[in-house]
């Protein structure tokens, strides 16, 4: 595929998006439903139809990996999907990513970017190994419940939200503290702030910066959303796809919406697919 | 003889010899069934082989068979009349949804597994119950799991496991499964009793959605259509877990074995294959492997077509060698499911299957007849006709209506309202229930509208029922809610149950949902004993009166009896599950209280009906009657509750029931985190008629500018204004006299700290 022949914006109903699952992915249908009435053309892809060349990545143009308990995940987090990534087509997704092609993982699929080494992806497209984890909440167990977040930087996902906007959406997870060797993470966190890497932070429902509850995971600086530093590969722990809609609002019989608060992030990607291909 | 199966001669036995091999098979039969083996034996001229009466055993269970029960079920639960139910009789009831679609819905009991092993119990609950709503062609959309523990601060006695452990170990059973399953968990319930220390239960309901076109039959449907076992593979857990649901608890060491080990990431792949499958139409039936495993779904697949069966045991995938042919044959291992596919669709089945990496094997084949013959590596095993195997006894046992003493009333009014308050605020059955609900993800698959905490992120308070959007097409909407007090039903079972079906209805219609079916799970005692039985009977009549009289049918259900051990015996516990119809989602109500300066009114009638209510627990002294309000009157209450929510005057609504009208209004109070004055009339005694628990009653907060719309459309039904919304204080006034004052933030302390300070080990001592 050669980038360079496309002259003109792409049409939305032509972009094809990946919706890449294994077994124990669960939060795939909502995801296709979101990007469906986006009027994008989602493909729900199973990782094995990749792996074995009978679907090809070039053909879409964006991945996303969706929430759920990949393999289970009794080792960590998403380290089962992403090896299985890595070891068949490790090389493909780099180049992939580089193309600047927009790629994103939500809850379980952001935990999926840091096993791959996508994200932080502070040393080049794809780590090594990986450069942070997500950890297990301070409460020590899992937790469904409505979040705020604050829009912190803008990414190819999120550029159609104001800065600083707070949104509302619920987060469903038992491992979400973004993590980083100790020693280190303080000079991590400061070079993700410099880079424009942190996209969300947790707040209060005023904007504010707060503990547990607000902060359900503990996670440092509420940080809950982050991107590479190019900005095409992003991965969040809420879940914008169970808010594209009013109507699934935790608060909506209360506080009226035109639209759910998660729709941007899908009309963020779908824009700048438009724009760039 | 083929290699690992004996002959077990009963020719010559009687009564205590019978009874004894019985036992030593781990059998669970009595004398007299097996009195009726051997002379079926004895007619077909040569003795049973081990798997042939194993088989018989896992068949004529009281799990498998109802023999105690079915007669009871016949005259008084199951045929209601109502045109929306399509299905049932079968794995799951399907109920219409509209024109094409329908909903599937069942619900279950897992309790003996879970009095022995809480999480593998529990966890394997939800599987079993996904896997019944898969059976019938559905998607599944939604869990619900009623809960029955004893007090955490009980002691256990020796051998039986803390109601602390039980309750830890049955809540990360049911997160672990539904969570990775990605099926949400949206409404139960948790209910404390003494009587449950050695058997608490665990009951685990589901509600699937499907296309009518695409449902699917538990049955096969002609004669040369091929066996196809699909999903996890047979081991040796799980041996014996019906036998063993149809008796007391023993020891429970020895009964560890009986208990099935569940696996979601098997399951989850499963569940796609098979819906990829059921889409393209390549099935003609399917049912899931439940109690009995493979014994009881062969047998039941054919016969249900009326047809026989034919296996061949050795194709089964074994998780481990050396299994004897009857230890395959009623291996209750988890994750299994029985396709019968037409011989021309095998090879899409299969390929559907292995881009999943799921298991579908063919272990044998339909053929003419009502017999069931099973070969091992090629010799004859088993050879037994269906409806002698299936045709299981049924008992009309003698039953005697339990004495119950009824002391009058005898509760005192308190000097401190407030206090009296907060306190049932933070008992065991009112308090919040945050921190269990919020492990278990409740709105995975994006449709979940009305959540089980609603209010404002932070704030919440608790709900009546959840309320799902199936299907993007349609603004439609299933709500479901649970329902069941084994307090009322202890103190009269007939009318505990009448309650019951209540409030359910009430649930339902406090979101908006026109209550639409029921189904039951009835959790007893040993139904050999004459009291225990007058109780089912009475469980019973009180369900098929209520429901009745409202119209609604019961469209599946569950037995579990033998909830006992050392002699003493669970309260009965009926616990319901209903699902209503929400023509237009966007008219839904939650309990929280929206507004300042808000009318509130109680819809029904309050009657001073005490007896066996949260108030008079917390008093410790006789609360005197249950209540029995009449079923015309609530369905009438209903209609005009649905419909002055779809007009758009209701601004919050909540069903009274435990605790009564002030504690539903401080439940109103505390989710909408606003406060509210209450006025209690001179009808009667304050206390009487803050913390009554007569039935078909709801709070109602209207929209101030829609109050006249509000009052024309509930002329007909009785309608008391008893305050108004506003200020960060609830106020309990009668006349010029404040009765209670107390601070919204206070309440919210009491309810929200209860339950965690409780399960971590502090907090109340009796």
């Amino acid at each position: 595929m050669d980038l360079r022949k496309r002259e003109k914006e792409m049409k939305r109903g032509d972009i094809r998006v990946a919706i890449v699952r294994m077994e124990g992915t669960n939060c795939e249908e909502e995801m296709h439903r979101a990007f469906q009435k986006s009027g994008a053309r989602p493909e729900m892809v199973h990782l094995k139809e990749l792996a074995s060349g009978r679907k090809h990545l070039e053909d879409y143009q964006c991945l996303m990996f969706p929430g759920g308990f990949s393999a289970g995940d009794y080792v960590r987090s998403g380290a089962i999907f992403a090896s299985r990534l890595k070891s068949t087509m490790g090389g493909d997704l780099t180049r992939y990513v580089e193309r600047g092609y927009p790629v994103g993982g939500v809850c379980n699929g952001f935990q999926v970017l840091v096993e791959l080494g996508l994200l932080p992806a502070l040393q080049g497209t794809l780590a090594e190994a990986p450069e942070a984890a997500l950890a297990t909440n301070d409460s020590g167990r899992f937790e469904c419940r409505p979040t705020y977040i604050r829009h912190a930087s803008p990414c190819a996902f999120t550029h159609r939200i104001p800065r600083g906007q707070v949104r509302q959406m619920p987060v469903a997870h038992g491992e979400g503290k973004l993590s980083f060797p100790p020693e280190r993470q303080p000079r991590i966190l400061d070079q993700l702030e410099e880079n424009g890497q942190i996209v969300f932070r947790y707040t209060d429902p005023r904007g504010h910066p707060a503990g547990y509850p607000w902060n359900p995971s503990g996670t440092p600086g509420g940080i809950t959303g982050i991107c590479n530093p190019q900005g095409n590969v992003f991965g969040m722990m809420p879940h914008p796809e169970r808010v594209y809609d009013p109507w699934t609002h935790q608060d909506w019989t209360r506080v009226p919406r035109r639209e759910g608060d998660g729709r941007a992030v899908f009309e963020s990607v779908l824009t700048y697919i438009e724009k760039k291909f | 003889m083929a290699e690992g199966v004996s002959p077990i001669p009963l020719d010559g036995l009687t009564g205590p010899q019978l009874e004894d091999l019985g036992r030593r098979l781990g059998l669970g039969l009595s004398a007299e069934e097996m009195a009726r083996a051997r002379d079926h034996f004895a007619r077909r001229g040569h003795p049973p082989t081990d798997i042939e009466l194993q088989s018989i055993a896992q068949a004529w269970s009281e799990h498998c068979c109802y023999k105690s029960s079915k007669a009871l079920l016949r005259e008084f639960v199951v045929g209601i009349p109502a045109p929306q139910v399509l299905i049932t009789g079968e794995d799951a009831g399907v109920v219409a949804f509209d024109r094409d679609h329908a909903y599937v819905v069942k619900m279950e009991s897992h309790n003996h597994p879970s009095a022995i092993e809480p999480y593998g119990g529990a966890s394997t609950g939800v599987g079993g119950i996904l896997r019944d709503i898969a059976c019938m062609g559905a998607q599944p959309i939604a869990l619900v799991d009623p809960l029955f523990f004893a007090p955490l601060d009980l002691e256990a006695p020796p051998g039986v496991h803390h109601p602390r452990y039980i309750l830890g170990g049955v809540v990360a059973g049911i997160r672990d499964y539904g969570n990775r399953m990605g099926i949400p968990t949206v409404a139960g319930q948790v209910t404390f009793h003494p009587g449950y220390l050695r058997n608490p239960l665990v009951n685990a309901g589901c509600v699937g959605i499907a296309r009518r076109r695409e449902i699917i039959h538990s049955r096969a449907r002609r004669a040369g259509e091929l066996l196809v076992l699909a999903g996890g593979r047979t081991g040796r857990d799980g041996i014996h877990g019906v036998t063993f649901a149809s008796r007391d608890l023993a020891q429970m060491e020895e009964d560890r074995g009986a208990v099935q080990l569940g696996d979601p990431i098997t399951q989850e792949p499963t569940l796609h294959a098979l819906r990829e499958c059921v889409q393209r139409g390549l099935l003609s039936g399917l049912k899931d492997l439940g109690g009995g495993g493979l014994s009881c779904v062969v047998g039941e697949l054919a016969l249900a077509g009326r047809l026989g069966a034919r296996v061949e045991l050795e194709k089964v995938p074994l998780k481990e060698e050396g299994m004897a042919p009857w230890e395959i044959w009623v291996s209750e291992s988890q994750e299994r499911f029985m396709l019968t596919v037409d011989p021309r669709k095998l090879e899409p089945v299969l390929e559907v299957f292995r881009a999943w990496d799921v298991e579908a094997t063919v272990v044998g084949q339909i053929v003419p007849g009502r017999d069931l013959h099973i070969t091992w590596h090629g010799e004859p095993i088993f050879d037994l006709d269906l409806e002698f195997l299936t045709g299981g006894p049924e008992y009309c046992r003698p039953w005697s209506p339990r004495r119950r003493e009824n002391p009058p009333m005898a509760l005192q009014e308190p000097r401190d309202y407030g206090r009296a308050l907060r306190d049932l605020l933070a008992s065991p059955d009112i308090c919040s229930r945050e921190t269990i609900v919020r492990v278990y993800d409740h709105e995975v698959r994006g449709a979940t509208v009305i959540k089980p905490l609603p209010g404002p992120p932070g704030r919440t308070g608790h709900g009546d029922a959840a309320v799902l959007k199936p299907l993007d097409s349609t603004w439609r909407g299933l709500a479901v809610a649970v329902g069941g007090s084994p307090h009322l039903c202890e103190a009269d079972p007939y009318r505990g149950a009448r309650l019951a079906v209540d409030e359910v209805a009430r649930n339902l219609a406090s979101v908006g949902g026109t209550p639409h079916s029921l189904v039951d799970c009835l959790n007893l005692g040993n139904p050999e004993r004459p009291e225990v039985l007058g109780d089912l009977r009475e469980v019973c009549r009180g369900l098929g009166s209520m429901a009745r009289e409202l119209g609604l049918p019961y469209v599946g259900g569950n037995v579990s009896l033998y909830n006992e051990s050392a002699g003493t015996a669970i309260p009965p516990t009926p616990s319901l599950l209903g699902v209503g119809i929400v023509p237009d989602i966007r008219r839904c109500v939650t309990s929280d209280l929206k507004q300042r300066a808000n009318p509130l009114y109680l819809v029904g009638e309050t009657r001073p009906r005490l007896g066996a209510s949260a108030y008079a627990r917390l008093q410790d002294r006789p609360g005197g009657e249950v209540d029995d309000p009449p079923g015309p009157l609530l369905k009438r209450t209903l209609g005009a509750l649905l419909r002055a929510q779809r007009q758009g005057t209701v601004a919050s609504c909540h069903d009274i029931s435990e605790g009564g009208t002030a504690c539903a209004l401080a439940e109103m109070c505390i989710g909408g985190d606003l406060g509210a004055t209450l006025h209690v009339p001179d009808t009667m005694r304050s206390d009487l008629w803050l913390f009554s628990e007569s039935g078909s009653r709801w709070l109602v907060e209207a929209h101030r500018t829609r109050k006249s719309q509000f009052t024309r459309t509930m002329k007909e039904v009785p309608l008391t204004p008893v305050g108004t919304s506003g200020g960060r204080l609830l106020r309990i006034r009668r006349g010029t006299r404040t009765l209670a004052s107390e601070k919204v933030e206070d309440l919210r302390g009491a309810w929200a700290t209860a339950l965690p300070q409780w399960t971590s080990g502090n907090g109340r001592k009796r």
